[in-house]
């Protein structure tokens, strides 16, 4: 008697493991897994948003499309653009700050507070503060104007192309800066002590300790912090649409996101717009990839 | 002794002076759009508009967060939009952490054939960015008739994997000798989870909630694609439509962006532990 109701024991636990990943995975399954397949389907086809008619099979045609279309290909340039001038500061000016902070002995949370404080506001909230600072009559151009001792001068900060860009790789840069510190922050702090004192005893000074023994033992943390700040602004959004809905020119920061957006949403045009999802998901998937892979490896560094 | 010293004493006071003076650089720099926001939304809007701006102004002028409140045509919408935003928010939370505490537990405390499989099947969902898959995700929703309701913007943001597998590294460690006590005491599988796993995620469930809360606090994508109604609006969506579209007064728009913003800072204040320090993979959840 006693061993079979071990057995149903343990089959009782099965299903009830069952019962209890069930509901997820039904969910996962209609806002995850159906629209990723839908959207490998739908670039594959033709579809306006507001017809009835099935969509019709195209092959190829939307990609072959997306690449010789100017619109398409700018707003590559522009998420490029974007990306690459908003986390190369970023990760260079965290990882400074970083050391800073790790390097005084007084305010370090302090300093790691206001830098984070940025970050508790809605991207939304960011964008329409920086919307007044650009603004021609708005501090931008007041500060700028006292730093050269020029009077009068307006930068067009919304409204030059070169501008415009700078400006929204500024909002996220002011945004962000100070999670990546902290970000780096725990880094050093888990680099163990006594390797700074054991360079301290062999004669180092501060700058080589932070160059031979700091800098190359947080290469994970800088790896995994770039492949973060790469992937956040690979999906910027709601800056470049507050400032256009503001009146900014569309041209210069119609990012990725924007355009799959306005080609679903304004253009109708389903296929053409899953497939950019698509090859936005490809771009993604491979750093989300290489993040996985980075943040495993993390914790066995100091071996 | 002291009264010479070594020219790398110097150099290391030289550096200490560099250092502080840069952090507090930055520190102002990064501060000045908050305290912008702060006092213009004391001031009216003529005032903003001064050159040079005035950084403090002798009288608070309240009526930007009466008007603010009051909305464009004097409906109260934003307030409305406010609530919105909570509700949304709250239920996004709430049950994201109770499916993920479901889920989690079900994959570390149960042993079934295909739990590998099952929950490499939900971390590969980590791998899918939202940006992704919004018009499928909006065609799916439509279809349901979910467009412009709250179910619609709370329901695709439920099932979460990186909730799923922060609480299943919370569950693994907990010890099953306390479950199967509970199970000879003849207790339910659903009342030990209630009664005995739950109270103590405590940790964890904070956690979770909070990074839950700010991506539907902060969300304008979504409910850009499915609200249609301005009462079905949430603040993201109403501070785009009523501040940047239709140009509004400057003290009235940050005002409203202070008011956007208070949970958030009260959030930030009394919980600041649990908002900063655990926040590492937040970046590859939907949202």
């Amino acid at each position: 008697m006693r061993p079979k109701q071990g057995f149903s024991m343990e089959q009782k636990k099965a299903r009830w493991g069952w019962i209890f990943v069930t509901p997820a995975l039904i969910l996962f399954s209609i806002f995850s897994f159906y629209p990723m397949l839908n959207a490998f389907y739908e670039s594959f086809h033709n579809k306006n948003l507001l017809s009835l008619r099935p969509p019709r099979y195209v092959g190829w045609a939307n990609y072959t499309y997306l690449f010789q279309s100017k619109d398409f290909l700018n707003s590559v340039k522009n998420t490029a653009i974007f990306t690459l001038g908003t986390f190369i500061p970023l990760l260079v000016v965290s990882l400074i700050l970083a050391a800073f902070i790790m390097s005084i002995k007084k305010f370090q949370r302090f300093f790691q507070m206001a830098f984070y404080a940025p970050a508790v506001l809605s991207s939304v909230v960011a964008a329409l503060i920086w919307l007044l600072i650009f603004d021609p009559r708005g501090i931008a151009n007041q500060g700028l104007n006292t730093l050269f001792g020029t009077s009068g001068v307006n930068y067009n900060w919304l409204s030059k192309p070169g501008m415009l860009r700078l400006s929204t790789i500024i909002v996220y840069f002011w945004k962000y800066v100070g999670y990546f510190t902290i970000v780096f922050v725990s880094g050093i702090g888990s680099i163990p002590h006594n390797l700074h004192e054991a360079a301290l005893i062999d004669g180092a000074n501060r700058w080589q300790d932070f160059w031979y023994i700091t800098f190359p033992l947080l290469k994970p943390t800088t790896l995994l912090v770039s492949i973060m700040a790469m992937i956040q602004c690979l999906k910027t959004f709601s800056t470049q649409y507050l400032f256009i809905t503001a009146g900014a020119p569309t041209r210069p920061i119609n990012v990725i996101t924007l355009n799959i957006y306005y080609t679903a949403i304004k253009d109708h045009r389903i296929g053409r717009a899953s497939a950019m999802s698509i090859l936005l998901f490809l771009v993604m998937f491979f750093f989300t990839y290489l993040q996985l892979k980075v943040s495993k490896t993390e914790e066995v560094t100091y071996m | 002794m002291s009264a010479v010293r070594p020219k790398s004493w110097y150099l290391e006071k030289l550096a200490q002076v560099f250092i502080w003076f840069f952090l507090i650089a930055v520190c102002i720099l990064v501060l000045i759009p908050l305290l912008f926001m702060f006092t213009a939304s004391t001031m009216p809007a003529i005032d903003i508009l001064k050159l040079p701006y005035p950084w403090f102004s002798d009288h608070f002028h309240w009526q930007n967060f009466w008007n603010g409140l009051r909305g464009p045509e004097g409906d109260f919408i934003f307030v409305r939009n406010t609530l919105n935003s909570l509700i949304v928010a709250v239920s996004v939370s709430f049950f994201t952490v109770i499916l993920s505490s479901i889920t989690g537990y079900g994959l570390a405390k149960f042993k079934f054939k295909g739990r590998n499989l099952v929950f490499m099947l939900i971390m590969a969902t980590m791998m899918i960015p939202f940006e992704a898959i919004m018009i499928p995700l909006y065609m799916v929703v439509t279809d349901m008739g979910l467009q412009d309701t709250y179910v619609g913007l709370i329901i695709p943001f439920v099932a979460n994997a990186f909730g799923i597998f922060l609480m299943r590294q919370f569950f693994i460690p907990f010890p099953d000798e306390v479950l199967d006590a509970a199970r000879i005491d003849g207790a339910s599988e659903p009342r030990i989870f209630w009664n005995v796993v739950l109270p103590n995620a405590g940790p964890a469930i904070a956690t979770l909630a909070i990074i839950a809360f700010r991506a539907q606090w902060d969300n304008l994508l979504w409910p850009l694609l499915i609200v249609q109604s301005d009462e079905m609006k949430t603040i993201p969506l109403y501070i785009t439509k009523y501040m940047a579209e239709t140009h509004s007064d400057e003290g009235i728009m940050m005002a409203v962006a202070v008011m956007a913003s208070l949970p958030m800072f009260i959030l930030f204040f009394t919980l600041s532990k649990y908002f900063v320090s655990t926040e590492g993979l937040h970046s590859s959840t939907k949202g």
